[in-house]
């Protein structure tokens, strides 16, 4: 137990009569990439938005590093160490490069509102070392001759890569990634596939994906939890995972599992 | 960035001689015009924070405007003043006796303000969505109603008269210089990033820890001290205050203005508000009868309105985000323009 950064014990969901998530429980161990599949509708946002505070279970409990956090609120759970990207990417449209790494660094800025307009040092200083993290994280990426480049002006691969850049400068412990592979073709996958396992190791993180894509999750994870219609239907090793009979009948149908 | 800071102390040192000429040699009418620009420009900027830059549609201005109008002048005003005033009612007896000067009468005229900023905002907030467009219109729509009924605060449809006329150049241009000055530290600083990264995106923002509560209450708070001190300003320069002077023509101007210099353009807020409400006095001519050749028009009043009316329209066919979009004035741009130039010029 000690070295799960994340478990979820017991969650359901409901909405109204519909039972998205029916009584999940699962565990992220520290320093791994955790996968979570599963068809389309099979409550995987759903899972993400219960983890990340976005909806507060019906019943059961998240717990982050020992700490409950359910019901917190979904601003407060980025300086206790957990950040996210979005399925569709949802980058500060208006703002560069820069300026949307820079906002992730928000929740370290210490001076209060009446400093700016003094101009105190601490101001001065902070600003400064926002500014020159945020080129230090562009350089990292490979972007930072983009940096004053508006957001939307980069290829979508690229702006993956800054949003994931974005969560990462809010120095989290736990990234969660919600479909980091959607809409990309099988090259940007595999760049995209090193490029997690880079940050991975570099920034000391652990992993928690949703994908939809098999192969992809196949060749990352370590450990893959299989949801369909809101329940856990299988957990395992990728190995274990693309055996399980249950996995295959979810996937393809009844009728590929006897042949 | 030294050379920034110098020549913006230069530009307003240059912008306090002129308004020092202005005061010595431009007509009364002039001076009036100028003072109305400065004051139609704090309401902007103040406005442009909330709505611009944070992307909460707010439709507050006219009723921060009227509270902080009626606060000044009431604390302003001497209490003989009052009591020879107030004829339907008597005004209320706390009210009666306080009397500030100029310049604490327009700060308490500003926090007033913003504390019905903070209720307003407070539950507000709480909620995602065009709740607060719904509930300014209707706090708007209240202070116009308790104006005209509060008979022993606010002397009810008669209004305050005889409140003295201290606004001049120096008092709002001062003001003016200070407010821009304050709001662009604001934007410039991790607060205003905040602020724009809820109006690009709420959900992003909250997932970068941004306690968008807070940000949403700061910008909403400042703009409406500043919104209160212009209505102070206001009520000193006309000297005559009544209900109708604040109904909600005043907000859907100051939305026009910075809707045409640009949701979120500081800079785009500042021309567009010289341009609408200079223009607005220069196209007078064609509210008066006409000499083209031999033929004479009549004098239609409203004419004006409908030039007006073509202006902005073919702002928005030719600027679709407005005179200056999102982008702000600087130096930097200045001066790759003028060596852009040059260059074009060998």
């Amino acid at each position: 137990m000690e070295n799960n950064i994340l478990s979820c014990e017991h969650v359901s969901m409901k909405f109204g009569g519909l039972v998205a998530l029916n009584d999940i429980s699962l565990n992220v161990v520290k320093s791994s990439i955790t996968g979570l599949i599963g068809p389309n509708g099979a409550g995987k946002t759903t899972m993400f938005n219960v983890v990340t505070c976005n909806l507060k279970p019906t019943m059961g409990k998240v717990i982050f590093e020992g700490k409950d956090i359910t019901g917190y609120k979904p601003y407060k759970i980025v300086p206790i160490g957990m950040a996210r990207t979005f399925q569709n990417i949802r980058l500060f449209e208006n703002l560069t490069v820069l300026e949307n790494i820079m906002i992730g660094f928000a929740n370290k800025v210490k001076y209060k509102l009446f400093e700016p307009i003094l101009k105190t040092p601490r101001f001065l200083k902070q600003e400064k070392e926002t500014k020159n993290k945020a080129y230090e994280l562009l350089e990292k990426i490979n972007l930072k001759e983009k940096a004053h480049l508006k957001a939307t002006g980069l290829s979508y691969g690229e702006q993956r890569k800054v949003e994931i850049a974005r969560a990462l400068a809010t120095s989290p412990k736990l990234l969660l990634l919600d479909e980091p592979a959607a809409g990309m073709n099988p090259n940007e996958k595999i760049a995209l596939m090193y490029f997690i396992k880079e940050i991975k190791d570099s920034f000391n993180l652990t992993v928690f994906l949703i994908e939809h894509d098999m192969k992809f999750v196949m060749g990352i994870c370590q450990k893959i939890y299989v949801l369909d219609y809101g329940a856990k239907i299988a957990e395992g090793t990728p190995e274990e995972i693309q055996k399980n009979p249950k996995v295959i009948s979810a996937y393809l149908g009844e009728a590929n599992v006897k042949s | 960035m030294n050379r920034n800071v110098i020549l913006t102390i230069f530009s307003i040192i240059l912008l306090f001689v002129f308004l020092y000429y202005a005061s010595h040699h431009f007509s009364k009418y002039t001076i009036i015009i100028l003072n109305n620009i400065a004051i139609t420009m704090i309401l902007a900027v103040s406005y442009n924070l909330i709505n611009g830059i944070t992307g909460q549609f707010s439709l507050a201005p006219n009723g921060f405007a009227a509270v902080g109008a009626y606060t000044a002048a009431l604390l302003s005003l001497t209490p003989a003043q009052k009591q020879a005033m107030f004829i339907i009612d008597p005004i209320m007896p706390i009210l009666g006796s306080i009397h500030l000067p100029f310049l604490p009468a327009l700060i308490v005229a500003g926090l007033v303000t913003a504390f019905f900023g903070f209720i307003l905002g407070f539950p507000v907030f709480r909620t995602r969505g065009d709740y607060l467009a719904i509930v300014t219109l209707g706090f708007g729509i209240v202070i116009d109603i308790v104006a005209n009924n509060a008979i022993t605060i606010t002397n009810g449809p008669l209004g305050l008269k005889g409140i003295s006329n201290y606004t001049n150049v120096w008092w709002s241009y001062g003001w003016l210089v200070f407010t821009i000055f304050v709001v662009m530290s604001i934007i410039n600083s991790s607060y205003g990033r905040a602020m724009k990264a809820i109006r690009d995106d709420e959900d992003a923002a909250i997932a970068m820890g941004i306690n968008t509560f807070k940000m949403k209450m700061i910008a909403f708070i400042v703009g409406a001290f500043f919104q209160g001190v212009a209505g102070g300003l206001l009520a000193h320069l006309i000297t005559t205050i009544s209900p109708t002077l604040f109904t909600f023509f005043l907000t859907f101007n100051l939305l026009v203005i910075i809707v045409m210099g640009g949701l979120g353009s500081i800079t785009g807020t500042v021309i567009s508000t010289i341009v609408i409400v200079w223009g607005s006095e220069l196209l007078r001519v064609f509210d008066q009868p006409m000499h083209i050749f031999n033929f004479t028009t009549p004098g239609i009043p409203g004419l004006r309105m409908i030039i007006f009316s073509l202006l902005l329209i073919f702002t928005m066919l030719f600027a679709r985000e407005g005179i200056m979009g999102k982008k702000e004035f600087s130096w930097e741009w200045l001066f790759s323009v003028i060596k852009g130039g040059k260059k074009n010029g060998k």
